[in-house]
C-alpha cells in the first residue's frame, strides 16, 4: 500500500485561511495522528485527503499518482466520521456491505464479506441489528468495519473516539491500533486528545491555527517540543518567561542556566516537564525556593503544586519514587535541571 | 378503620381555588362551545343533510334516505342502468391531486436541498420569500396563470409571435403536442388541459412542499452522503441509496398532506380542466351553490370526499408506523 504525500497544500474559505501551505508525508503502513485544538485545521486537512474538500493550492499524491483532482468516490479511502455517519435505514450488515453492493458485488457475497469484517471488529452476530439498537462503541466498530470493507489504500478517521466515554475510548484506542497494525493500512487519525495520539500514533502532526507546528514521533514530540505551543499542548509543562543574559535566563531576581544559544536580551520562555522538576534537600545550581500550596495525590502519581518567585511550579513524582514528605505550607527547594529545560523564543510562545 | 382515616388531612387552600375554579370552567365551556359550534356542527349538518331528500323544482327536506349514497356509487339511473359519473369525478380528484402533489414534492425536493446548503442569511431570505407567497389566494394565483396560459395573450401568443410554433411544426413535434391535447390546428394551447391544471395545482402547493420538507432536509446529516461518497458512491447513487431513504417519511408525509389539500382544489380545476374531467369538489359546488341546487347530494359527495381523504390519511399513518417500527 503506497504512502500519502501532501505537497504545498493549503486551503482558504473565502479570505479565511483554514490550512497554511503544508508539506507532509504519511509513510506507508503507519498511523499518523493530526493533533491540535478545535479549529486548527486538522479536519480540513483530513477532508482534503479524503477528497471532500478541494485544496486551494498544492497537490496530494498517493504513491506515484497525483490524486488532487480525483473525486472522493473514486479515491476509495476508508473514512470513519466523528458522528460515525452510519445509515439508519440499513441494518448493520447492510451498512458494512454498502461499498461492496454499490460496487456491483452480488448481495450474498457482499454479506458474507460483511460478516467476516464484523467478526474482525468483534461484532459477529450483530449483522441483523438496526443502527439504533447499538451502543456508541458498537457503532464505532461498525463504522470501522464499513470503512475497511472496500479494502482502502488509506484509512482516515475523524475524531473517532470523541463520542465514546473515557473508559471505552481507552479500550478502543488500543483495539484500533492493534487492528491497524494487523492490516498494515496507511492511517490518518484526527484527534484533539494528546493521550489518544500518543497511544496510537507512529507519527504525530501537531497543528495550530492552520499551521503544522511539529511533525515527529510521539516521544520526540513530548521530549523535544519544537516550540512553546507544542510543549504546552502535549502533556503538562511549567513555563517561565525571562530575558537571556550571559548564557542564562534572568527571571525576576533569579537566574537559570540554560543549554541554548540566544542573543543576550532576547525574551524567552523556559519550559520544563513536571516529572523533570525535582524537589531537593539543599540549594545549588538552578534551584529556586518555593512554598507548597497543594499536594495532589492521584494514586499512581503525586503532584506538588508550588509557588515560587518565578511563578507557579508543578513537580510530579510517580508512586514508589522517592516522594518528598511535604504538605501544604512547607517550604521546598526546587531543582530545574539544565538538561531538562527547553527554551523557546517568546514570539513563538502560545 | 384504616390508616388513612387516622391521618390528619391539612385543609386545602380553598379560598384561592374557589376563586380560580369558575373562571377556568367558564373559559373551558366557552372554548368547547366555540369548537362545537364552529368546527363540529358544520360537519354534522353536512352529514345530516347528506341523508336529506331533494324536492324536484324546489329545495330539499330533512329525511333519512340512502338514495344519495346509492346515486354516488351507481348513478341516478340505477337499477335500470349503472353509471359511474360521480366515482369518475372522485377518480379525477385523485388523479389531479396525486400528480400535482408528486410534481410539487419532486420539484421542491432539489430546491429545498440546495436551500439547506446556502448560508443561514440566504436561507432566511428565501424562506421569508416563500412564506410570503402563501399570502396569495388561490383565486389570485389561478388568475395569474390563466393570463399566462391563455390562448390570446399568454404563452401561446409568445409561441406564435416568436416563431416557436412554426419551428415546432417544422420539426414535427407540433403533432405530438396535438396528440397530447396541447395544441389546436393553428397554435399551441394550454387551456383547457391536464397539463395546465396540474401545473397550476402544483404551483399552488409548492411553497407548502418547501416549508414542510425544509426542517427534515436541514436536519439531514451531511456526513451521511459524504460517507457514501468515500465508499465509492457517485452523486446519483448517494441520492438513491442515502438521501432519499433518509427522508422517505417526510417525503411521504408532505406528499400525503399536499394530496389531501389538493383533493378539494376548486378554482384551478374550474379554470383549467376540461369539463369532462371536473372533480368532486367542482360537482359539490354545482350541487350546493350552483345550478343543480341539490344540497343533499352535494353533501353526500362532500362526505365521500372527506371519507376518501381520511382513508388516505389513515393508510399513510399505517405506513408511517410500519416504517418507524422497521
Amino acid at each position: 500500500m503506497p504512502g500519502l504525500e501532501l505537497k504545498g497544500v493549503s486551503k482558504f474559505f473565502g479570505n479565511t485561511c483554514a490550512v497554511e501551505t503544508t508539506d507532509l508525508s504519511f509513510p506507508e503502513g503507519q498511523l499518523t495522528a493530526l493533533l491540535g485544538p478545535s479549529g486548527c485545521g486538522k479536519t480540513t486537512l483530513l477532508r482534503m485527503i479524503a477528497g471532500l474538500e478541494d485544496p486551494t493550492h498544492g497537490a496530494i499524491w498517493l504513491g506515484d499518482a497525483d490524486i488532487t483532482s480525483v473525486p472522493s468516490h473514486k479515491r476509495k479511502f476508508g473514512m470513519v466520521f466523528q458522528s460515525f455517519a452510519l445509515f439508519p435505514h440499513y441494518s448493520v450488515r447492510e451498512n458494512v456491505a454498502y461499498s461492496l453492493t454499490i460496487g456491483g458485488m452480488d448481495k450474498s457475497s457482499a454479506y458474507e464479506q460483511a460478516n467476516t469484517l464484523l467478526d474482525t471488529v468483534q461484532l459477529g452476530g450483530f449483522g441483523d441489528r438496526r443502527i439504533g439498537e447499538l451502543s456508541g462503541g458498537q457503532r464505532q466498530r461498525v463504522a470501522i468495519a464499513r470503512a475497511l470493507a472496500q479494502e482502502p489504500s488509506v484509512f482516515l478517521l475523524d475524531e473517532p473516539m470523541s463520542a465514546l466515554d473515557a473508559k471505552l475510548r481507552e479500550e478502543m484506542q488500543v483495539e484500533l491500533r492493534l487492528l491497524q497494525q494487523r492490516l498494515g493500512i496507511t492511517t490518518v487519525v484526527v484527534t484533539h486528545d494528546q493521550r489518544e495520539a500518543m497511544t496510537m500514533a507512529d507519527q504525530i502532526v501537531v497543528m495550530s491555527n492552520g499551521r503544522v507546528e511539529q511533525h515527529a514521533k510521539p516521544q520526540q514530540i513530548y521530549h523535544e517540543p519544537a516550540n512553546a505551543f507544542v510543549a504546552d499542548f502535549i502533556g503538562k509543562a511549567n513555563f517561565f518567561d525571562g530575558i537571556v543574559k550571559d548564557g542564562g535566563v534572568v527571571i525576576g531576581k533569579n537566574r537559570l542556566q540554560i543549554d541554548a544559544n540566544f542573543q543576550s536580551g532576547s525574551p524567552v520562555r523556559v519550559a520544563i516537564r513536571p516529572e523533570r522538576t525535582c524537589i531537593v534537600d539543599t540549594p545549588g545550581d538552578n534551584t529556586i525556593t518555593a512554598k507548597v500550596m497543594f499536594v495532589r495525590d492521584l494514586g499512581p502519581l503525586r503532584e506538588y503544586h508550588l509557588q515560587s518567585d518565578i511563578g507557579p511550579v508543578i513537580a510530579e513524582y510517580a508512586a514508589g519514587e522517592n516522594n518528598p514528605d511535604l504538605k501544604a505550607g512547607d517550604t521546598a527547594t526546587v531543582h530545574l535541571p539544565v538538561e531538562s529545560l527547553r527554551v523557546f523564543p517568546q514570539a513563538n510562545a502560545a | 378503620m384504616t390508616i388513612a382515616d387516622d391521618i390528619a388531612v391539612p385543609p386545602a387552600p380553598a379560598t384561592t381555588k374557589s376563586r380560580a375554579f369558575p373562571t377556568q370552567r367558564v373559559l373551558l365551556g366557552l372554548l368547547s362551545a366555540f369548537v362545537v359550534i364552529f368546527c363540529v356542527l358544520p360537519f354534522i349538518l353536512v352529514l345530516a343533510i347528506s341523508f336529506g331528500r331533494k324536492i324536484e323544482g324546489a329545495a330539499w327536506v330533512w329525511d333519512f334516505t340512502l338514495e344519495n349514497y346509492q346515486r354516488f356509487f351507481v348513478g341516478i339511473l340505477w337499477p335500470d342502468e349503472i353509471t359511474f359519473l360521480y366515482l369518475q369525478q372522485l377518480g379525477y380528484s385523485f388523479y389531479f391531486a396525486v400528480i400535482a402533489s408528486l410534481l410539487a414534492v419532486l420539484t421542491a425536493l432539489p430546491f429545498t436541498l440546495l436551500l439547506t446548503r446556502l448560508k443561514r442569511a440566504s436561507q432566511a431570505i428565501w424562506l421569508v420569500f416563500i412564506l410570503s407567497s402563501l399570502s396569495l389566494s388561490e383565486v389570485f394565483i389561478v388568475m395569474g396563470w390563466d393570463i399566462l396560459l391563455s390562448n390570446n395573450s399568454g404563452l401561446p401568443k409568445v409561441f406564435k409571435e416568436t416563431g416557436l410554433t412554426a419551428w415546432l411544426k417544422d420539426v414535427g413535434w407540433f403533432q405530438t403536442l396535438r396528440d397530447w391535447g396541447l395544441a389546436n390546428p393553428r397554435n399551441v394551447k394550454f387551456k383547457t388541459s391536464d397539463f395546465a391544471t396540474i401545473l397550476t395545482m402544483s404551483y399552488l402547493v409548492w411553497p407548502y412542499a418547501v416549508i414542510l420538507l425544509y426542517p427534515a432536509l436541514s436536519r439531514l446529516d451531511p456526513s451521511l452522503s459524504e460517507a457514501a461518497r468515500t465508499m465509492g458512491a457517485g452523486r446519483w447513487t448517494v441520492t438513491r441509496t442515502v438521501t432519499l431513504p433518509s427522508i422517505r417519511l417526510p417525503l411521504f408525509g408532505t406528499s400525503l398532506l399536499l394530496f389531501v389539500f389538493l383533493l378539494g382544489s376548486y378554482v384551478a380545476i374550474t379554470v383549467f380542466a376540461a369539463p369532462n374531467k371536473h372533480t368532486t369538489a367542482v360537482a359539490i359546488y354545482a350541487n350546493i351553490r350552483g345550478s343543480n341546487l341539490n344540497a343533499p347530494f352535494g353533501s353526500t359527495q362532500a362526505i365521500m370526499l372527506l371519507i376518501s381523504a381520511s382513508v388516505c390519511l389513515y393508510l399513510g399513518h399505517l405506513f408511517n408506523n410500519r416504517a418507524q417500527a422497521r
